[in-house]
């Protein structure tokens, strides 16, 4: 699916090593960043992806998965069921990118296929002691959850990694969840027959990174991929349980991060 | 020496011209003198202007003048003029002599005497000059006064250990002895340092009414030659445990300009703060602020001292005592976020573990969806914003996010104007699209509360990336004092990012004070960030930017760094530093010395705030010897919500008060307040002695101030008062040297004219 239903159009070259020079996306300008200046005025709230450097053979770094349609359709419908001042376009940011610390929100997809770089690893570790909140997503199986948590480890060695109860604020912020679905992507919704999981990935896990005062820096969404059902809510033959399931934690993670 | 001249030529003192009334005791009739006086003068005027030879007109006049006021000089005479005055007959009459018995007596600034020594010399037996003089015209009585009068036998009696100098009542009680005596007035040997805070007009009115006259005599040296002095502190009466705070404390001096001196702040004999001051010129005062924390809860004595210096004449007034409660409460304070915004996240965490403060959250998600934390029960604020006072009046702090002022009813904003008016409570307005005037809020009852001036729906579109900088109030302001002195916590502010604002404030109120300021593009000069003011009886905040949380985010910000958490835990607690709750109990002094009355004085509301005048008030004293003791608070009928009570502490050290207000029988509310029985030096402060203050009681009374250099007159003064038993006296001027003087010059004058003439 990586790639398959991203938006192209950037063009970035390869990384295949941990070391190695990360993909870059062209500029800032041509992500359309906001900057505090520019014609809409500074907003309170940037659906911010952050982007990774990342291995394996693919044409494009693995953050932009579903980039942009997921995060355009998602703002479209985070505005109308919230009353918050959300900037209405993507807005994606390199996590050595010192602006990274302007968005204390940070969506990243893919992470199995995550790679990062020294200097990444330093400035997501500074984002998130500093007050960042980062949410994962879309990455599946036994292998990609090795890789993440090797990369996570990198950057928070401290912490450990522990599944999140369903009685934890994050499910009740704005809507009460109180069951956790495993949401497929857009081809097993439509042709799998019923089947949801994507290589081992049979059970779908919300877990978290808290620090030693037990605030929740890390929200990883394994096993599941809330991007995909943003992204095709708009499918008829996309099962709606799963997209009001992804709609639902995704708003709640967005209230919960900006209030804990 | 002016009054040695006049009654030279006068042959009396100045006091007798005053207190007599000029009469001319001629024995023959005034008519008959002025007839001989025309058939005197007549002649001499006729024949002046007939004598021939060289004389001009002007001479004639000149010379004719000169003899009719030599004439007229004489006629004066042979009228007798007299003044005539009511002596008090001797021994007939009364003399009340009040000696000051304080501690500032001891103050040796009379070249190296003590002032002491001066009522030794004049008034210490019956041979000492004034004394004698004074017995053998008076019957005296002598009192002696502090706190307190009581009469003595003896000078000698005198033993300087007052430790409170209250003139009026000393001035009202001798009255009241004196009163059906016949008494001539009162002598008042003073430095007049009176530290009862009392007012003297009542004493005074009193003493002019029964027509006694003060003659106060004042003693010591104006100004002491060499003196540093602890003259004020302000400390608050109650902080929160962990507040950080500036105490402003005034240091006056003489006599060492310009030097360099510590000035420190210890706790149990511990320093917790150590300033170094420039001190200013000699009778200026220089204002330092101290900054510390209160740590330990529970009562805390503070001591804020310079060290003496070579040469001082009083060491004692290099200290000052104060009594601070340390109270370990949590603060609550109401944050109402009117949409999902980083600031919540920011200020709770900045908060998080202070353990004195609970920042309730009410965030609205989506049009009526709110959100609700860190709320104590699943009822609070269950129907959003309050509705009620009661409600809201709970918080002792409220902070208004990004919310339009249409979102309240006209109530709702008349409850939060009243919060801060009425209740005494804290609001913090912050910036954001929907608050300050771009929220509407321009009009509103809420509007008038604000430090800031609002326009009429704002300025739309407005926006600006905002440099915030400290002004000079700002730099010394608890809340906002980042580092360890001015000059670091300056270079803090000049680190730290830029924010951004989507509030125009173009001004201020005229009582507001600034705070914060910014300046940026699109603003002219600057713009207040955060201002406030004192409104009702509360305060008001406002802080005109969106986005402090940068001040934590922002990659120029080290991780370790702790301005953002700091500064919004001492905002806060600064906005709710000083709101009471409905009963509040307050010493009149909080420091008494041994057997001073203390008196506690409570107010009592319910839980809207609206005074309660028919309430059980009971006050619990825990003295330090572990004894308690319960007393009935009474209201004071000339306030509403007030009760008073009192006791005579008997044993030195700390007392806690716990007052207990009830209304048919629920508990409306209870505080808990300390006071000191210690030996106060309150009588070393301002020593010099106050001429202004004896000069005023003399002559509303009708006497006279005296120095020890003009004390000698008093006697022969205190005779011509009028009061008392006094017999009629006349005394002749036509004796007078001024008058034999003025002959001798007329004739002169007239013999050197007629010689410079050639008319001799």
């Amino acid at each position: 699916m990586i790639g398959l239903l991203g938006a192209g159009g950037l063009a970035v070259r390869l990384g295949t090593a941990r070391d190695a020079t990360p993909p870059r996306p062209s500029s800032p300008v041509t992500l359309q960043r906001p900057t505090l200046r520019n014609p809409w005025g500074p907003r309170e709230f940037y659906f911010t992806r952050a982007v990774y450097s990342s291995y394996g053979q693919r044409w494009r770094g693995s953050w932009a998965t579903d980039y942009p349609k997921a995060d355009l359709q998602f703002l479209t419908v985070l505005r109308r069921l919230m009353r918050i001042d959300a900037y209405e376009e993507e807005n994606a940011i390199r996590l050595d990118d010192p602006e990274l610390r302007r968005y204390p929100f940070l969506y990243a997809v893919e992470v199995g296929y995550m790679s990062l770089t020294d200097a990444e690893v330093r400035g997501l570790r500074d984002y998130l002691l500093a007050g960042g909140f980062l949410v994962v997503d879309d990455f599946w199986g036994t292998r990609e959850w090795l890789n993440f948590e090797a990369e996570i480890r990198r950057v928070l060695p401290e912490y450990p990694i522990v599944d999140i109860p369903l009685d934890h604020p994050i499910f009740h912020s704005f809507y009460d969840i109180d069951e956790i679905l495993q949401v497929p992507n857009v081809g097993l919704a439509r042709w799998g027959g019923g089947r949801t999981w994507e290589r081992d990935g049979y059970i779908p896990y919300c877990r978290g990174i808290f620090d030693e005062k037990g605030r929740l820096l890390v929200l990883i969404n394994w096993n599941t991929d809330l991007g995909d059902a943003w992204e095709w809510m708009d499918d008829p033959e996309y099962p709606l349980k799963y997209s009001t399931y992804a709609y639902q934690l995704g708003v709640n993670a967005i209230v919960y991060a900006m209030s804990h | 020496m002016l009054e040695s001249l006049f009654e030279l030529l006068f042959r009396y003192r100045p006091v007798v011209f005053q207190r007599g009334e000029f009469v001319f005791a001629a024995p023959w009739p005034v008519l008959v003198v002025v007839l001989c006086a025309f058939a005197v003068a007549v002649p001499v005027v006729w024949a002046y202007t007939r004598v021939g030879g060289p004389v001009g007109r002007r001479d004639r006049l000149v010379l004719v003048g000169l003899r009719v006021a030599v004439l007229g000089v004489l006629l004066f005479c042979l009228l007798r003029p007299s003044l005539r005055l009511a002596t008090a007959v001797p021994q007939q009459n009364f003399v009340a002599v009040l000696i000051d018995d304080s501690r500032s007596m001891r103050i040796a600034d009379e070249g190296g005497e003590p002032r002491g020594a001066f009522v030794a010399k004049n008034f210490g037996d019956t041979s000492a000059p004034l004394v004698s003089a004074l017995a053998e015209r008076f019957q005296l009585r002598f009192f002696r006064f502090a706190a307190e009068v009581e009469r003595v036998a003896d000078v000698a009696e005198l033993s300087y250990a007052g430790t409170r100098t209250d003139l009026g009542r000393a001035l009202e009680r001798v009255r009241q002895e004196m009163a059906g005596l016949p008494l001539s007035g009162v002598v008042v040997v003073s430095d007049g340092a009176d530290n009862s805070r009392a007012s003297l007009a009542a004493p005074l009115v009193g003493l002019r009414a029964a027509g006694v006259p003060v003659f106060t005599v004042g003693v010591g040296r104006e100004a002491l030659a060499r003196d540093i002095q602890v003259s004020r502190v302000e400390p608050p009466r109650s902080v929160t445990r962990g507040t950080s705070l500036v105490v402003n404390v005034a240091v006056s001096q003489r006599g060492f300009r310009g030097k360099r001196i510590p000035l420190q702040v210890e706790e149990e004999g511990r320093i917790i703060a150590l300033e170094e001051i420039e001190l200013p010129g000699d009778g200026e005062t220089v204002v330092v602020p101290v900054h510390f924390e209160a740590s330990e809860p529970g009562p805390r004595r503070l001591r804020f001292r310079v060290p003496p210096q070579e040469g001082e004449v009083v060491g004692e007034n290099n200290a000052r005592e104060a009594l601070i409660e340390v109270e370990d409460r949590v603060d609550k304070i109401l944050y109402f976020e009117g949409e999902p915004r980083f600031e919540v996240k920011f200020i709770r965490r900045a908060v998080a573990e202070d353990e004195n403060l609970q920042v309730v959250v009410l965030q609205r998600t989506a049009e009526n969806k709110f959100l609700r934390l860190d709320v104590d029960s699943g009822e609070e604020l269950a129907s959003g914003f309050p509705k009620t006072r009661e409600e809201l009046f709970r918080y002792r702090g409220l902070i208004l996010g990004s919310v339009e002022a249409s979102f309240f009813t006209h109530e709702q904003l008349q409850m939060i104007a009243e919060f801060v008016e009425r209740r005494k409570g804290g609001l913090l307005m912050l910036g954001g699209r929907r608050a300050f005037g771009e929220g509407g809020w321009a009009g509103t009852p809420v509007a008038a509360v604000l430090p800031v001036e609002l326009e009429d729906g704002g300025e739309r579109g407005f926006f600006a990336e905002v440099q915030v900088r400290p002004t000079r109030e700002g730099v010394e302001h608890a809340a906002l004092r980042l580092a360890g002195t001015r000059r670091e916590t300056e270079e803090r502010w000049r680190q730290l990012p830029a924010l951004t604002t989507v509030n125009r404030i173009r001004g201020v109120k005229p009582g507001a004070t600034v705070l914060l300021a910014g300046t940026g593009e699109g603003i002219r000069g600057e713009q207040p960030i955060l201002a406030y003011q004192r409104y009702g009886q509360g305060k008001a905040m406002a802080f005109a930017v969106q986005d402090s949380w940068l001040w934590q985010m922002h990659a120029t910000i080290p991780l370790e760094d702790l301005t953002h958490e700091t500064l919004w835990r001492r905002m806060l607690r600064w906005l709710v530093s000083d709101v009471p709750g409905p009963v509040t109990v307050v010493p009149a002094r909080d420091r008494l010395a041994p057997e001073e009355r203390a008196v506690l004085v409570a107010t009592v509301a319910d839980s809207s705030y609206r005074a309660v005048n028919d309430a059980e008030v009971v006050v619990r004293v825990e003295e330090p010897g572990g004894r308690t003791l319960e007393l009935p608070m009474e209201w004071a009928v000339d306030r509403d919500g007030e009760y008073r009570a009192g006791f005579l502490p008997e044993a030195e050290g700390v007392y806690r008060v716990t007052v207990e207000a009830r209304r048919r029988g629920s508990l409306l509310g209870t505080d808990v307040a300390y006071l000191e029985v210690a030996p106060v030096l309150d009588e070393y402060f301002d020593a010099g002695m106050r001429a202004s203050l004896l000069e005023r009681i003399a002559e509303e009374t009708g006497g006279r101030f005296y120095t020890a250099a003009t004390v000698g007159s008093l006697p022969e003064d205190i005779q011509y008062t009028g009061k008392g038993t006094t017999v009629v006296e006349e005394k002749d001027l036509w004796d007078m040297p001024a008058l034999f003087l003025l002959l001798v010059a007329l004739l002169g004058a007239e013999w050197g004219y007629r010689r410079a003439r050639g008319l001799a």
